[in-house]
């Protein structure tokens, strides 16, 4: 019978073996395969926001190809800017209203698609389709929507009544920003309507049936039962939809360009005319700054939820 | 370890095999007529004719007309600007800084390009007696009318003052059913400048003087401005109308006139969908003058070609330039700028052209062909901006035509500022 030795030190080990043990060494491989990962951050985030970061303190236009440092000359422009700062109040209000149109829609929807009827399969599928269709396609689609001449939007509001002659919804400050905030709703109701769905699923069945024995309706249930089951959902999911909306310059840029004058004219799109309409760089990217900046509270909130793994 | 090898290996094949693709050809040539599904065609066919003539094969870029502003200036941060672009006149004074562009008189001498070209055209692309690039087509953006809709109104002549203008779109508008009878830019700041410059002149304004200072605060700019405005709650003019919307609208009987150039023959014939037939409805007209016995006005407008080289030096060898002397030769300009609907820039080919019935109309049409008074500025885009904004502000009633022409004047009055000091 073969006796076991207790002492390790007498088994023949690699040399390489001393170099911190099994763990150091799975923590290197950790890091190898994290390199491709953070080397692709580097390359298209990390440099780019400390480029814009850097130009912030330059003067650069287009009439003078080499940059002049200014210092915090161009953030000290802004607080006397009246148009950036509109575009803040613009983005305000954009975000509020699409992440809440968002939410109400998203669950609402959810809970339709949550009830047993037929073709609810099919139905959730073509619930998708937003979600796959190019944003620039999406805004298009809705362009042609509320367009004053061949919009379906006015020959439906025609033939019910509701007015009398075309509309040009996309010239008026209130029907332009409806006009995006729609589109970014209809956009987003497949993502949020997932999540909820995915929320949904897991509901004790037993405790909504439970409460409809107590003679609980269907608010009492949403209130006391759905709402409080899906707030994990619902506080994750306004978080990214106000991270996403924050974001958004595609569809708001080619459904009105920011206009009519400067009514949809979000941080996004002041950004994008600052540098390639009026190649005034430097001022674009303090700007660009400020609006990374209004990004980070809700980015720390959710990366604070995710490390706590909520 | 090999692995590591073997994939850098393959990255550096791959880098070197894409850098030999990317310099295949001779040289590159950024285009936005190359982005017109109209036109496509026609700068194609004189890409290849180049190619058998010199045997020098050109990579056409193709960018919108909107984007190309945005790529050259990225390109020249970026060092990969192309060896020859083409530009809107308008555009020359925002790029004249670049330190690699071609001063053409060095390469051809400034005796042979004023002997060859036409002078409004040589004009064009000459900023501070440097010859920045070579006009490619010209001609001016001016009104233009669609006959059949004008007959459908019982509309015989074309208006020539604004008062006969404003009946005849009256006619239009009671009498062609769900039709705008002037499709007025009232939308994309770059569209509206034109239609606002056009008025302006009209009513006998300017906007800015020729030492740069603001001079929209006056009375005949208030009044062109009310004008506009008027068409606006006439329902002579509609909201959210761009140029190609006016194309579109014009060439399917929607609409009876808008600003253009002669270019827009070409886009007319695809846009009706009846090719040259709808030639018979295209009636290139002078601008309607304020009373009778005014000029009629127009803005010049032209196509230019820029070169880009190490150093802004280039010599007529390179194919580059071997590319511009091909592209303004008689066998071109002849072709191509027909083809474009527009007028040659060589005064050998001018001459050829000079019986062709519908350029020879718009000539006729073109009267005081003015210099556009915004974009000789290297602010040329924020002004164009301000502008936009405000006229759309007053036209879509936001703000009044007064208020409108103040604003105006003070936002123009700070954006030169600013852009004298950055120079």
């Amino acid at each position: 019978m073969a006796v076991i030795e207790n002492n390790p030190l007498a088994y023949p080990v690699s040399p390489k073996a001393n170099r911190g043990g099994l763990k150091a060494g799975q923590n290197r491989i950790g890091l190898l395969m994290l390199l491709p990962a953070a080397l692709a951050f580097a390359a298209v985030i990390l440099y780019p926001f400390l480029s814009a970061l850097g130009l912030s303190l330059f003067e650069y236009t287009v009439v003078m190809m080499e940059p002049r440092y200014i210092g915090l000359q161009n953030f000290a422009k802004i607080a006397t800017d009246a148009d950036v700062w509109a575009a803040f109040w613009t983005t305000a209000i954009y975000v509020a209203l699409t992440t809440a149109g968002t939410l109400v829609a998203g669950l609402g929807w959810a809970l339709i698609m949550n009830q047993p009827f037929a073709g609810r399969g099919v139905l959730r599928s073509l619930s998708l389709l937003p979600w796959v269709l190019p944003s620039t396609v999406s805004a298009f689609i809705w362009g042609w929507i509320f367009n004053s001449r061949y919009g379906v939007l006015n020959a439906f509001l025609m033939e019910l009544g509701v007015i009398d002659f075309p509309q040009a919804w996309l010239s008026t400050p209130q029907g332009a920003m409806l006009a995006v905030v729609l589109t970014k709703v209809w956009l987003s109701i497949p993502l949020f309507m997932s999540f909820f769905l995915a929320g949904l699923q897991s509901l004790d069945k037993e405790q909504i049936d439970a409460a409809r024995v107590d003679g609980a309706g269907n608010w009492a249930v949403l209130r006391d039962h759905i709402l409080p089951h899906l707030r994990p959902v619902l506080i994750i999911v306004v978080v990214l939809g106000v991270i996403g909306n924050l974001q958004q310059f595609d569809t708001v840029y080619a459904l009105t360009g920011g206009g009519p004058v400067r009514a949809t004219t979000v941080l996004s799109v002041e950004v994008y005319r600052r540098a390639f309409e009026q190649w005034d760089i430097g001022f674009a990217s303090a700007v660009g700054v400020l609006w990374v900046c209004s990004l980070l509270p809700p980015a720390f909130f959710y990366l604070r939820m995710l490390v706590k793994g909520n | 370890m090999n692995v590591m090898k073997n994939m850098i290996g393959a990255a550096a094949t791959a880098l070197v095999l894409g850098a030999g693709a990317a310099k295949a050809a001779d040289l590159s040539y950024m285009s936005f007529t190359y982005a017109e599904e109209p036109n496509k065609a026609a700068v194609q066919a004189t890409l290849d004719d180049f190619n058998k003539a010199e045997k020098l094969t050109v990579e056409p870029l193709g960018f919108a007309w909107g984007d190309m502003q945005k790529n050259i200036f990225l390109r020249a941060r970026s060092k990969t600007l192309p060896d020859i672009a083409q530009l809107s006149e308008r555009w020359l004074p925002t790029f004249a800084a670049l330190d690699n562009l071609v001063d053409l008189n060095t390469v051809y001498g400034k005796d042979k390009l004023e002997a060859a070209f036409a002078p409004d055209a040589l004009a064009m692309g000459n900023i501070g007696g440097k010859q920045l690039a070579l006009p490619l087509i010209s001609g001016s953006i001016g009104m233009v009318a669609n006959k059949e809709v004008l007959a459908k109104a019982g509309i015989a002549d074309a208006p020539k003052t604004i008062e006969d203008f404003k009946k005849v779109m009256v006619a239009v508008r009671d009498k062609v059913p769900n039709s705008v009878p002037y499709t007025m830019a009232t939308k994309n700041n770059g569209s509206i400048l034109i239609d606002f410059m056009v008025w302006n002149w009209v009513h006998g304004g300017r906007i800015i003087d020729d030492s740069g200072k603001v001079v929209i605060d006056s009375k005949e700019s208030r009044d062109a401005l009310g004008f506009m405005v008027s068409l606006m709650k006439d329902r002579l003019a509609a909201p959210e109308i761009d140029r190609p919307d006016s194309r579109r609208l014009l060439a399917q009987g929607a609409s009876a006139f808008y600003l253009d150039a002669p270019q827009t023959r070409t886009f007319l014939r695809d846009f009706s969908g009846k090719g040259e037939a709808f030639d018979a409805n295209v009636l290139p007209m002078p601008t309607p003058v304020l009373k009778s016995g005014d000029k009629s006005v127009s803005v010049q407008w032209g196509h230019l070609l820029v070169q880009f080289a190490n150093g802004g030096k280039a010599k007529a060898t390179d194919p580059a330039d071997k590319f511009l002397t091909y592209i303004t030769s008689d066998p071109v300009q002849t072709t191509y700028t027909l083809k474009m609907s527009a007028l040659p820039v060589t005064k050998s080919a001018r001459s050829a052209v000079a019986n062709d019935a519908y350029l020879k109309n718009w000539s006729a049409a073109t009267g005081d062909a003015r210099r556009n008074e915004v974009g000789i500025w290297s602010n040329a885009a924020d002004l164009t901006n301000i502008i936009g904004e405000e006229v759309q502000g007053a036209l879509l009633g936001q703000k009044s035509a007064d208020d409108a022409i103040k604003s105006m004047q003070t936002r123009l009055t700070t954006s030169m500022e600013k852009a004298k000091k950055s120079e």
